[in-house]
């Protein structure tokens, strides 16, 4: 592999490991704000 | 629920243009290192990473004081979200490093006290995180978090001077060393533009995830409040 091969291999795992962990964040934000929604819909049609 | 503040928006936005720039510097302006070549470029990735997560644990240490101090939550909400991010940061130094490793030192890893105790301090904050992901009492794991991340931070300045210490394969610090930066004036700017960027990103990260935090919280709270009305 020659110097950029390097480069490459360096700056393309950096970028996978930012917008993975973005994604993964974005992902599990999504879920935790559903499922609270869903439960206080819940709690508050119990509520009535 | 939100697609998040526009604080966070301000803050990812920023980080994106100021990162875009410093790599189109770093890879396509600034000429190759008069030594090394162009493999030299990954310094604009590698130095910025392992700032960007000084700055995250150091968050974390803070955090973790005042939560053992004032006991409050949000407190450990930051220091959680912190040290999941320095994690992320810490991997990607001891990533690029290896590849930068390779072609000038001829290994992708060498037990050199510089790289053991980056590998450490990784290993420190994913004993941290596993701490609070299994624990079943939330309340002590927050406690021994906090007590764990208060130790794990004194390798933090071993590092940074394992290299004045010991003799150790890993070159000195270029910037943050006494005297100035020893690097070209031409290099310092891609590098200060990738510095501002991972620290804006940084920033961006952790606004989210300590939305996330609230979010558990509050639904933690919700299941309480439901389960004491039966």
């Amino acid at each position: 592999m020659g110097n950029w091969g390097f480069v490459g291999l360096a700056y393309g795992l950096a970028l996978v490991a930012l917008v993975g962990y973005l994604v993964f964040l974005k992902g599990r934000l999504r879920g935790a704000g559903e499922g609270l929604a869903a439960l206080e819909r819940e709690s508050g049609r119990r509520t009535r | 629920m939100g697609r998040g503040s526009l604080v966070a928006r301000i803050l990812g936005g920023a980080a994106g243009l100021l990162l875009a720039t410093g790599l189109y510097l770093g890879l396509v302006v600034v000429p190759p290192d008069a030594v090394q070549g162009d493999v030299q470029r990954i310094m604009y990735v590698h130095v910025p990473s392992i700032v960007t997560a000084y700055i995250a644990f150091f968050v974390v240490f803070c955090t973790s004081i005042l939560y053992l101090w004032k006991r409050d939550l949000r407190l450990d909400a930051v220091a959680v979200s912190s040290a999941e991010i320095g994690v992320v940061f810490t991997g990607i130094t001891l990533a690029t490093g290896m590849i930068w490793g390779k072609p000038t030192w001829g290994v992708w890893w060498t037990w050199d006290a510089r790289l053991t105790l980056t590998a450490i301090l990784f290993t420190i904050y994913v004993g941290y995180l596993m701490l609070r992901a299994f624990a079943e009492e939330p309340l002590a794991a927050a406690r021994y978090g906090a007590v764990l991340a208060i130790l794990g931070f004194l390798d933090i300045p071993l590092n940074h001077l394992a290299v004045y210490w010991w003799r150790t394969l890993h070159q000195p610090s270029s910037i943050l060393r006494p005297g100035g930066p020893s690097v070209a004036s031409a290099m310092l700017l891609p590098l200060a533009m990738n510095f501002a960027g991972l620290i804006l990103l940084f920033a961006y990260f952790l606004v989210e995830r300590v939305r996330l935090e609230r979010i558990r919280h509050r639904t933690a709270e919700v299941r309480l409040t439901r389960g004491r009305r039966g």
